[in-house]
């Protein structure tokens, strides 16, 4: 299974360790992610903040690009992307944006066909559960886990057209099927504050705050994300959090991708835990 | 147009709805179908801080106050996080809305109050049209410099160097000039 692979600029830097254990699951999994070939920033969030066509057009680019490289789909492990590649999908069906974008040399036909789907995703409904399990060598045996989706993996529903945006399940599901152990809470699809960390950090530490405080009131010793944004805030400021709360919550910030690696039997090493701010050592204490 | 007070009920003579169409036929957005059920503002992440939360914001929209929709803080601290949109009973897309206002406000060169929020948002454009990518680390040390603020998060960003997350090389698009032209036809594009 061949898909266009759009890592976006955090997974090239800050979320480096997203990167890698994307690429080797998958790898294990079959799924054949051929980097888009001079691929350009999505623009989240600046773009759209400021000129909707810019927005369009930077990711209308990136679609056309898969679409020279003959594939059909494409896929991105950052919610952040995800959202505006789906966005620029969508507006590509508007006859006057797609046929504007041509005369600016942007796309050419059929850039609108090319499907977009988060990471996620593509584990749910192309792998499938069953396959994730059959790879499975050693099951999570640890710490209770809080999967947390933040706003755009699901958000807004006419765009994400995945899962539930009130109460996702997709990341749960994942993470029982590597045998672990997740917990219902409130906060699974509540904002991390988002591009605000180096902007406006208040915004983060009080919203992140938020997720952190219930996660840990729902008994969770980590959470499990899906986004490099939300990985950041809830990790890097994590100190700031505890200190303008004053409270103590040490709750390592995992990528999906990286659990179903050492439940694979990839090292966490390999899996590139040693990166993560906050330690994950009970985890891997646990899962030995 | 008169100040009007948005607690009290609408009175037509006191309307403009020039602002409503425009957004109706530029966004695709129906600010009519409005309910006023104000479940936008109950989900709204950041409703706490703002000056004027969603639900008059709409209603600012039906009375074409563009003054005040331009000019309040709220348009530079929502978080786009969806909330709203998705819990509209009449699917009422007010991101959308906030996008608008605020590419008309740049337009017209109102200035955001919290201006380290804008400034972060062109300084990340500006590594955008020279290169095709953002780089984290150098973003963040320009928005210090240009907002004063020369020691923020030293402490994590050294952290952070030696977890290997700061990756000092900004990468560049080969085909940079595609990108550099989606800039002039669209931010950069002077108002004939």
């Amino acid at each position: 299974m061949a898909i266009a692979y759009y890592p976006g600029c955090s997974l090239h830097s800050m979320a480096h360790e997203y990167d890698i254990s994307a690429r080797l699951v998958s790898e294990r999994l079959g799924i054949d992610l051929r980097e888009v070939t001079d691929w350009n920033c999505c623009g989240a969030t600046a773009a759209h903040s400021l000129n909707h066509k810019l927005a369009v057009g930077l990711n209308s680019r990136n679609l056309n690009l898969v679409k020279d490289m003959k594939l059909d789909k494409i896929t991105t492990p950052c919610a952040g992307c995800f959202s505006r590649l789906k966005t620029a999908s969508l507006e590509l069906g508007d006859p006057a944006m797609r046929e504007s974008l041509q005369d600016l040399g942007i796309i050419s036909e059929g850039a609108e066909a090319v499907q977009v789907e988060h990471l996620l995703q593509v584990m749910l409904e192309e792998v499938g559960l069953d396959k994730i399990k059959q790879n499975v060598v050693k099951p999570l045996k640890g710490p209770k886990l809080a999967a947390y989706y933040g706003c755009l993996i699901t958000r807004p529903r006419a765009v994400a057209q995945f899962d539930d945006p009130e109460q996702p399940m997709a990341l749960d599901n994942l993470l029982q099927a590597l045998g672990a152990e997740t917990v219902p809470w409130s906060h699974k699809a509540e904002c991390c504050g988002g591009g605000f960390a180096a902007s406006d950090t208040a915004i983060v530490v009080d919203l992140g705050g938020q997720v952190l405080e219930a996660a840990r009131q729902a008994g969770a010793q980590a959470l499990v994300v899906a986004c490099p944004m939300c990985q950041a805030n809830l990790d890097t400021r994590q100190q700031t959090i505890e200190a303008d709360r004053g409270q103590k919550y040490g709750l390592p910030i995992i990528y999906f991708t990286q659990l179903m690696g050492l439940a694979f039997g990839f090292t966490p090493k390999q899996m590139g835990m040693q990166r993560l701010l906050v330690k994950p050592n009970q985890l891997l204490a646990l899962h030995g | 147009m008169a100040m009007v007070d948005y607690y009290r009920p609408l009175r037509l003579n006191q309307i403009d709805s020039s602002l409503q169409e425009e957004i109706k036929r530029t966004c695709g957005v129906d600010v009519e179908l409005c309910l006023e059920c104000g479940k936008c503002t109950g989900g709204c992440s950041n409703a706490h801080i703002f000056d004027l939360t969603p639900r008059k914001i709409v209603q600012l929209v039906k009375l074409g106050d563009e003054k005040r929709l331009l000019n309040m803080d709220s348009l530079w601290t929502c978080v786009s996080c969806q909330l709203c949109v998705d819990r509209c009973p009449s699917h009422i897309d007010i991101p959308r809305i906030m996008d608008y206002m605020r590419e008309k406000a740049r337009k017209k060169n109102v200035r955001a109050q919290r201006e380290s929020i804008e400034i972060f948002h062109e300084l990340m454009l500006d590594s955008i049209r020279k290169t095709g990518r953002v780089a984290e680390a150098p973003l963040a040390l320009k928005h210090n410099l240009r907002t004063r603020q020369y020691f923020k998060d030293a402490e994590l960003g050294g952290r952070m160097f030696f977890k290997g997350k700061l990756n000092p090389l900004s990468p560049k698009v080969k085909n940079v000039k595609q990108v550099k032209d989606l800039f002039a036809q669209t931010i950069d594009k002077k108002e004939g």
